[in-house]
């Protein structure tokens, strides 16, 4: 019977630890783009060279002066070499904006013998390390409902700060406000709400066309229920508790409840072209992280669930 | 208890394990709370209902536990001991304790006082009435008494130094047994048969008490010593035992008067149960032995006392007869000798030498015989009178010398000139055999033999007082040995010759015994030869009273006042009236003894006697109680820490830390129960202050107990210090105080002294360490920091001449000024002279040699050795000395930055000129000192 404990307010808390944790491991992955092609019409400037002209700051091709363009467009340097007049033309360059949001409720402080780490720590490093990828990747992560997308270098600490004093620390779900059109949300958490309460929230959050992906941080205790003999469980969120007197008995049941738990989560995001992803705290963050990655640049196959 | 020397004192308690099935199964259905596991994904499952719910139970083994725990706890409630006594107490009315107080109980005394204490605690808990009965009190009513009061009785029992005829007491325990019919009786014994041991046992059981009498009866018995004998090559103490368990080896100690101890003997039973120990010492220490002791054995039988009848006499014999001794074997000298040796040492003065009895008293006898010497005169006489005087015993035998003579006044008599012949042709008279002994003579109890017959003798002239002068006479009343007190002596005269020649007497063995006595008179004074007053109120009345007594435990000490006179002549043992010990006044000593010189030990027999007999336990009982409620105490831990493990709870933190907190707490329980052990912690040889300065070099000051001077030293050098560590290689430690009368001085190179002239001078030996550190290449600076005050040519300052009564004692060399091209000022820098606070004084070193002619133009001139005293009136730390920022605490006169850069450039100048010598003084220097100094 392993152990299992919640981290009390004398645990180190959360902080500067996690920031680091993050930044080593997003500075284990390149950098992640997320596809172009679904970014055609954002206007926001980004370093994804699209492979045209556009506004960016590379050069990309000189284009002899047609009528009725900007004078101001012209090349005077290239232009001086020869007799026709050149138009100077820069490689189209645009970004992405991803917005992410970390499960920080009381549930999330679980941490068993088996994991690494707790939940919420995990949940953090996965979170902030995407974070530094995607910028470095020239993209914008914002927090849902607390920051503006932000492109700096020091990506981390700022969604750092921000998150500290959350009021909404102890919320289990995002606020479900509408994410802007083609912007990419980035959800991570437990999960482990009433399914009828996420998919409502999921739903508002891509009222507007968003869309995006849903990650599981799970303890590998609460996978596998591995409780034997006289057990006494307390909820994490409320007061409930649970008194057995055989625990294994019960390991059928709660096998079978999580499955259809999970199901219901799996069938929302299916329907509305999120991604769902299991990611357990007995395996390295490196796979969440690199599995996000993949997801996040592809972004095609919506509704891949896989476990992690 | 199970055939363990287990018992309980609350046995009642024991009951309360009756009721540990019901605790078990208490502790059965109430298991310990479960493990409290906070599960986050429990709201899947919460409306589940399970489908079998067990009842948890406690596991097994914390129930054992738990159980075993409950057991302890009733267990030393019921208050185990360990080695308990005895439960004796039979009889449910009083306790009547019959104690043994012999000397024979005398060894394990205390243990019979612990196991009468016992079973007198165990009557007070019972609450009955007890009477402690010492065999010694005999006829005394036994009166019951609380526990409490017997037991004050038992701690004021002594043993006494006689073994008590028990049987005595049996009249009075028979009328307490009569009166209290169900008391018990408890009997602690001492073994000996000695002292009726079976008949009191036999008197014991025929008073038919309610349950047989019982008798505790040591392991072992006592040694003990009965009489000792001064033969002639060693004194034998005679040791008995009562059987084989008393000790078979040891050791006697033999004392004199004052307690001193004057030799030793081993003795070794072997399987014996008497033995011999000699002490083979010379003569004149065996006569000093006043008492043997068995050495380590507390008892009066275990002492034998020895007075002056132990002594061996020096005997001188001087005869009248002829040189030439036709026949030696017949001679009286012959049966003299043989009759004294084995109780003196005699020595015959040879035949032929010119005043025998001069030569016979030079060798200082105590008894001087006089064999068939006539008229006695001239020096001879007035010798022999002095030595009567002197407590000396003349022993005069009859002969024709001394019947043909005219006769002299050393005689105890009047003789009748002319012998008297029984059975000779001229007489009708038959020899005459002897009278026995009267009363009052010393002969007193010797047996006279009716062979022993006179026939010829000198008569005495019946007067007066002949009859309190007669010692023995025939049995028709003629005085045959008479005596009479001269002076502190003795004058006895045996009628009869020393040969056969007018009697059979010295082929008798009632020679041998009166010789001795006679002999044994030797050495004592007056008081004690009461022999020659007759009648018997007259004896009583210079009976010999008490002197030093000997207790149960063998101490001398001063008489009881039950202790009674003994008669003269007393040759009985110690009993409760003549305790044994020393009677008589102090110069003539009689010993009585506790046992007589043929005694024997006889073990006690109480086979076929109703008696319940019991060993006297000498083990000390353990009360088990503390060491049961500590088991229960880490049981309980154990089982605090199990259940804390069980609920889970050692995973939290607080878990941990109570659980910390229980081991913690059991850890302290058993170091505390534990004996406490004493490191014995040796005294580092070096302490650690000397170890610092051994391995850095640092510089050092002397206190001179005025606290602003000793804070300037030290952060003068301080200053310095730091100064050298910046600008030299050398990187000295801390500098430090130094005592020279206390530290060892050889760890520092150099020594600042400040002197203060209101400081005691140092002592002597300080002085001389100081000289010895200046002698081994150390070097002092002194600084009478005077430099203002003194005068050139004025008289000396306070200082100054606190400085020279210092140095009185000091081998100080010849002293000069530094002079310009002394090394000490260009070790370093290049200076002219040393200043401190003040730039006037003068700084005094060694006197260097002069220059060799051919060194004269050199910068740099120097002895061949380091200067071992400097000194200086400048105040050196003063002008050094800055705080530890750095800012300067000392104006400096005449003042200014340079100045004090001088001042530490000649403390640099003086550190490096202790640790380098006349190294710059080398020509290899000479070259670059030259080009320094002409810019």
């Amino acid at each position: 019977m392993s152990e299992a404990r919640l981290l009390g307010p004398s645990d180190p808390g959360i902080g500067a630890a996690q920031g680091r944790q993050a930044l080593a491991l997003a500075r284990l992955l390149p950098a992640v783009c997320v596809s172009a092609r679904e970014v055609a019409s954002s206007v926001m400037h980004g370093i994804h060279g699209r492979r045209r002209a556009g506004s960016g700051e590379n050069f990309w091709q000189f284009r002899p002066f047609s009528q009725g363009e900007s004078t101001s467009r012209i090349d005077w340097r290239r232009s001086a070499r020869d007799d026709r007049t050149y138009i100077r033309e820069r490689e189209w360059e645009a970004a992405q904006t991803l917005w992410l949001w970390m499960d920080r409720s009381p549930s999330m402080r679980f941490v068993s013998g088996l994991a690494r780490q707790s939940k919420l720590e995990r949940c953090l490093v996965v979170g902030l390390a995407m974070a530094d990828l995607l910028v470095r990747g020239g993209e914008r992560v914002g927090l849902v409902g607390r920051t503006r997308p932000i492109a700096s270098r020091a990506v981390v600490d700022r969604l750092a700060e921000a998150l500290v004093g959350d009021p909404s620390e102890l919320a289990e779900l995002p606020r479900p406000a509408p994410l802007p059109a083609r912007a990419r949300g980035l959800l991570v958490g437990d999960w482990l709400s009433d399914p009828a309460e996420i998919a409502r929230t999921l739903q508002a959050l891509s009222a507007e066309g968003a869309r995006g992906h849903v990650v599981a941080i799970a303890d590998p205790i609460e996978e596998s229920f591995p409780f034997a003999g006289h057990v006494e469980f307390a909820d994490v969120d409320t007061s409930a508790r649970l008194r057995l007197g055989e625990a294994r008995a019960l390991r059928e049941a709660y096998l079978e409840r999580l499955a259809a738990h999970r199901e219901a989560i799996v069938a929302v995001c299916r329907r509305l072209g999120w991604s769902f992803t299991i990611h357990r705290t007995d395996r390295p963050a490196t796979e969440a992280v690199m599995r996000l990655s993949v997801l996040v640049a592809d972004a095609g196959s919506a509704s891949a669930t896989r476990v992690h | 208890m199970l055939g363990l020397p287990l018992a309980f004192t609350v046995p009642a308690v024991l009951s309360a394990l009756v009721l540990l099935p019901a605790l078990y199964y208490l502790l059965r259905v109430t298991p310990p709370r479960p493990r409290q596991i906070p599960f986050p994904p429990l709201k899947l499952i919460l409306d589940l209902k399970p489908r079998e719910e067990k009842p948890a139970r406690t596991p097994p083994w914390l129930l054992l536990l738990r159980l075993a725990v409950a057991s302890v706890i009733i267990l030393a409630m019921a208050g185990p001991v360990w080695n308990p006594p005895p439960a004796t107490l039979a009889g449910k009315g009083p306790l009547l304790l019959v104690i043994d107080d012999g000397f024979a109980a005398a060894p394990d005394w205390t243990t019979r006082i612990a196991a009468a204490t016992e079973r007198l605690a165990e009557a007070g808990r019972r609450g009955t009435t007890a009477a402690v009965v010492p065999v010694s009190d005999g006829v005394r009513q036994i009166l019951p008494t609380t526990a409490a009061r017997a037991l004050d009785r038992l701690r004021s029992l002594k043993p006494v130094p006689y073994l008590p005829d028990r049987t005595a007491a049996l009249p009075a325990i028979a009328a307490a047994v009569a009166a209290y019919p169900d008391a018990g009786l408890v009997w602690i014994a001492d073994g000996l048969d000695n002292g009726r041991g079976r008949a009191f046992a036999e008197g014991l059981e025929a008073l038919k008490t309610a349950t047989p009498p019982t008798v505790l009866v040591g392991a072992t018995t006592p040694v003990a010593l009965a009489g000792a004998d001064n033969k002639p090559d060693a004194l034998a103490v005679r040791l008995i035992r009562a059987d084989a368990h008393a000790a078979a080896k040891g050791a006697l100690k033999a004392y004199d008067l004052k307690g001193l101890p004057i030799g030793g003997a081993a003795f070794d039973f072997g399987t014996a149960t008497a033995t011999e120990a000699r002490f083979a010492l010379p003569v004149e220490l065996r006569n000093s032995i006043a008492s043997v002791a068995v050495d380590g054995d507390a008892s009066a039988g275990a002492v034998t006392l020895l007075d002056g009848r132990w002594k061996r006499r020096r005997v001188e014999i001087v005869s009248g007869e002829t040189a030439d001794v036709s026949q030696p074997l017949l001679s009286p000298g012959f049966f003299l000798q043989k009759a004294l040796a084995p109780y003196a040492d005699v020595h015959e003065v040879r035949s032929g030498t010119p005043d025998p009895i001069v030569a016979g008293l030079d060798e200082k006898p105590s008894v001087l015989i006089l064999a068939d010497v006539g008229q006695i005169t001239g020096p001879a006489h007035e010798r022999l009178v002095r030595f009567l005087d002197e407590g000396g015993v003349l022993l005069r035998f009859a002969g024709s010398r001394l019947a043909g003579g005219t006769g002299d006044d050393l005689e105890p008599v009047t003789l009748r000139r002319g012998g008297r012949t029984f059975g000779g042709a001229l007489s009708w008279d038959k020899p005459k055999p002897l009278a026995p002994f009267d009363r009052a003579s010393p002969f007193y109890g010797l047996s006279v033999p009716t062979d022993v017959t006179i026939t010829r003798q000198v008569l005495a002239e019946p007067d007066a007082g002949l009859a309190g002068r007669t010692w023995a006479q025939l049995d028709d009343g003629t005085p045959l040995v008479t005596a009479e007190k001269r002076g502190k002596g003795k004058i006895v005269l045996f009628h009869v010759t020393a040969d056969t020649t007018w009697s059979n007497l010295p082929l008798s063995g009632l020679f041998v015994e009166m010789l001795r006595r006679v002999v044994a008179l030797g050495g004592e004074t007056a008081a004690a030869t009461s022999a020659e007053a007759g009648g018997k109120a007259e004896a009583d009345a210079t009976a010999l009273a008490p002197n030093r007594i000997l207790d149960g435990f063998g101490t001398l000490g001063s008489p009881p006042v039950t202790a009674k006179p003994i008669p003269p002549g007393f040759s009985g043992t110690g009993s409760s009236d003549h305790p044994p010990g020393f009677y008589g006044p102090a110069d003539a000593l009689v010993a009585v003894n506790a046992l007589a010189p043929d005694a024997t030990l006889i073990p006690a027999d109480f086979a076929g006697l109703r008696i319940d007999r019991q060993m006297l336990k000498a083990a000390q009982p353990i009360d088990l109680r503390a060491a049961l409620l500590l088991l229960a105490f880490a049981g309980f831990l154990i089982d605090t820490l199990a259940t804390l493990w069980l609920g889970g709870g050692l995973v939290a933190g607080r878990g941990r830390r109570a659980a910390t907190a229980a081991l913690l707490a059991f850890g302290l329980l058993t170091l505390a129960a534990a004996p406490h052990r004493a490191w014995a912690a040796g005294d580092p040889p070096v302490s650690k202050r000397d170890m610092d300065s051994a391995v850095t070099t640092r510089l050092a000051y002397v206190g001179s107990g005025d606290p602003t001077v000793d804070e300037t030293s030290l952060l003068g050098l301080k200053t310095l210090s730091r100064a050298l560590a910046n600008r030299t290689s050398l990187d000295p430690g801390e500098p430090v105080e130094v005592d020279p009368g206390r530290d060892e001085l050889a760890f520092y190179p150099l020594i600042y002294w400040p002197v203060v002239a209101t400081a005691p001078q140092p002592p002597p030996e300080a002085v001389a360490r100081l000289a010895a550190f200046m002698k081994n290449g150390g070097t002092i600076i002194f600084d009478t920091r005077d430099a203002l005050s003194s005068r050139s040519g004025g008289p000396p300052t306070a200082e100054g001449l606190w400085l020279q009564t210092l140095l009185a004692g000091v081998d100080v060399p010849e002293l000069e000024p530094v002079p310009r091209d002394h090394v000490i000022t260009k070790t370093f820098y290049l200076i002219d002279g040393f200043v401190g606070r003040y730039a006037n004084g003068q700084t005094w070193v060694q006197a260097l040699p002069p220059a060799p002619p051919e060194q004269v133009n050199r910068p740099a001139r120097s002895g061949d050795s380091v200067s071992p005293i400097v000194i200086t009136s400048n105040d050196l730390a003063a002008g050094w000395a800055t705080d530890p920022a750095g800012d300067p605490l000392y104006p400096l006169v005449p003042g200014g930055n340079r100045q004090r850069e001088l001042s530490i450039r000649g403390g640099i100048n003086l550190v490096m000129y202790t640790l380098t010598g006349n190294y710059k003084a080398d020509q290899v220097h000479v070259r670059d000192l030259l080009e320094r100094l002409a810019h």
